[in-house]
């Protein structure tokens, strides 16, 4: 499949702006922010339902790039998923606290939220964007739903299994065969992402 | 007890946080001495991180990428302050110059006090060790010690408010009658404010200074502080909500007790 690709230097490029940061350079901290703050706040304004919330995280994660940078490694793994795993990281958590209540009563403030504008349709690759999904909907149904509430709604096996009202086991089953055929997807793909 | 395999089988769950908290300690445990499950779980998270490009793109307010670059560089400055050390700079709102605010801030202790204490501590140490009818001097040592850390506790604290969404800083200046004094309000968007000042005059007997917030005109009384025998003093206060934006600050001499109208001298007041 065809993508828009980023620079073969770009990945490189990623982890040497991640030690530049380790050695407190903030210029390295404000590019990575700039390269990559248009998905990691889309993902975190998709898992918390408020902007503002989604803001005083999107803050703190680049915070904590700032202290951390210096445990990235990356024989152990690629800059953008450390940059993700960490963002998601934090917002679970955040979410967690507000607790299942909460969660729904701001199930509307995702309508006001604002697409980004196509002049940044350079930041964020529309190609990039269709390959996940197209992948996400080529995974029967119920495995996509069992990734989705987990992935953005931050709902355990168990919380997941009483809401489809499903049994704890088939959950188990469902999220593992979908992660699985998500990797059969797109894993040979990586290079071409972020 | 779970087997190798039995472990793998939890690692999709592990990489999309859906683990019941006891599975995922002893997973955890597992995979820092499984090799083969480290790699398959990095494997699984670089697929999982790609679900982010799933969600709609959007642009965060620009005042996050300023707020973190604040913040960062407040950090460093902390860092660097035991070798650096600047002068009191002018000081303007903090949302307009941040850079500056942080100089100015270190002009009210930060950077010394770590200099300071750092000094005092070897003084500390190498007095004891050479003479015990130095005990006066240690008292007083240890004395200012304390007051230096208390110094760092309340620049940490006036950092944080600075830092805080929507954290902001006025400089007030001293007046004709009071031309060596200084000082800093720093507040958070809830109203929460911290006031340090210096090179006050001590207040005479049943005086003390007292915090205005002017808005048009109207002048609404804050809490009241004595400065030490050094002219410095600091105060805690919440702004009233009709001033946080646009106000005028200023101090002025009063009634030990506080007044409600402001009756004496203006001695700090900050720009317009």
């Amino acid at each position: 499949m065809s993508l828009g690709v980023k620079p073969e230097s770009a990945e490189v490029s990623d982890v040497e702006l991640l030690h530049a940061v380790a050695r407190g350079d903030e210029a390295a901290l404000a590019r990575l922010y700039d390269a990559y703050r248009v998905i990691l706040f889309g993902l975190l304004v998709r898992i918390l339902n408020s902007r503002e919330e989604a803001e005083d995280v999107l803050q703190d994660v680049f915070i904590q790039v700032w202290r951390r940078a210096k445990d990235f490694d990356e024989n152990r793994g690629r800059p953008f998923t450390w940059l993700v795993t960490l963002a998601r990281s934090r917002a679970i958590d955040r979410l967690r606290q507000f607790g299942a209540r909460q969660r729904l009563a701001t199930g509307a403030a995702q309508e006001q939220t604002e697409v980004v504008s196509d002049a940044l349709s350079d930041t964020i690759k529309v190609a990039q964007r269709d390959t996940v999904r197209q992948a996400l909907a080529e995974l029967p149904e119920e495995q996509r739903n069992t990734l989705v509430l987990a992935y953005f709604d931050g709902l355990t096996q168990s919380e997941i299994a009483a809401k489809l009202n499903a049994p704890l086991g088939t959950i188990k089953t469902r999220m593992r065969s979908g992660i699985i055929k998500l990797r059969a997807l797109l894993g040979s793909q990586l290079e071409n992402f972020g | 007890m779970m087997t190798h395999e039995n472990y793998k089988d939890l690692l999709a769950a592990q990489v999309l946080t859906a683990l019941a908290a006891d599975d995922a300690r002893l997973l955890n445990s597992h995979v820092e001495s499984c090799a083969e499950c480290r790699s398959e779980m990095s494997e699984l998270e670089n697929v999982t991180a790609l679900l982010a490009y799933s969600a709609e793109p959007l642009e965060p307010s620009t005042k996050v990428r300023e707020r973190i670059l604040a913040s960062v560089r407040a950090e460093d400055q902390s860092d660097r302050s035991a070798r650096d050390p600047v002068s009191p700079n002018n000081v303007r709102l903090f949302a307009a110059q941040p850079r500056n605010v942080w100089v100015s801030l270190g002009s009210f202790g930060a950077i010394a006090a770590a200099l300071v204490f750092v000094a005092m501590m070897i003084a500390l140490v190498t007095l004891w060790q050479k003479n015990r009818s130095t005990q006066n001097e240690l008292a007083r040592l240890t004395a200012q010690i304390n007051e230096t850390k208390a110094q760092v506790d309340r620049d940490r604290a006036m950092g944080e408010l600075l830092t805080s969404p929507g954290g902001k800083m006025a400089k007030l200046a001293g007046t004709n009658v009071a031309p060596g004094a200084q000082a800093m309000l720093a507040y958070d968007k809830s109203g929460h404010a911290m006031l340090m000042a210096k090179g006050l005059p001590s207040a005479p007997e049943g005086m003390a200074y007292q915090l205005w917030y002017i808005k048009d005109n109207k002048k609404m009384p804050g809490k009241v502080f004595t400065p030490d025998a050094l002219g410095s003093g600091m105060l805690e206060d919440q702004i009233p909500d009709s001033a946080r934006e646009a106000a005028i600050f200023a101090i002025t001499l009063e009634p030990k007790a506080g007044v409600q109208v402001p009756t004496g001298s203006i001695y700090l007041l900050s720009s317009s």
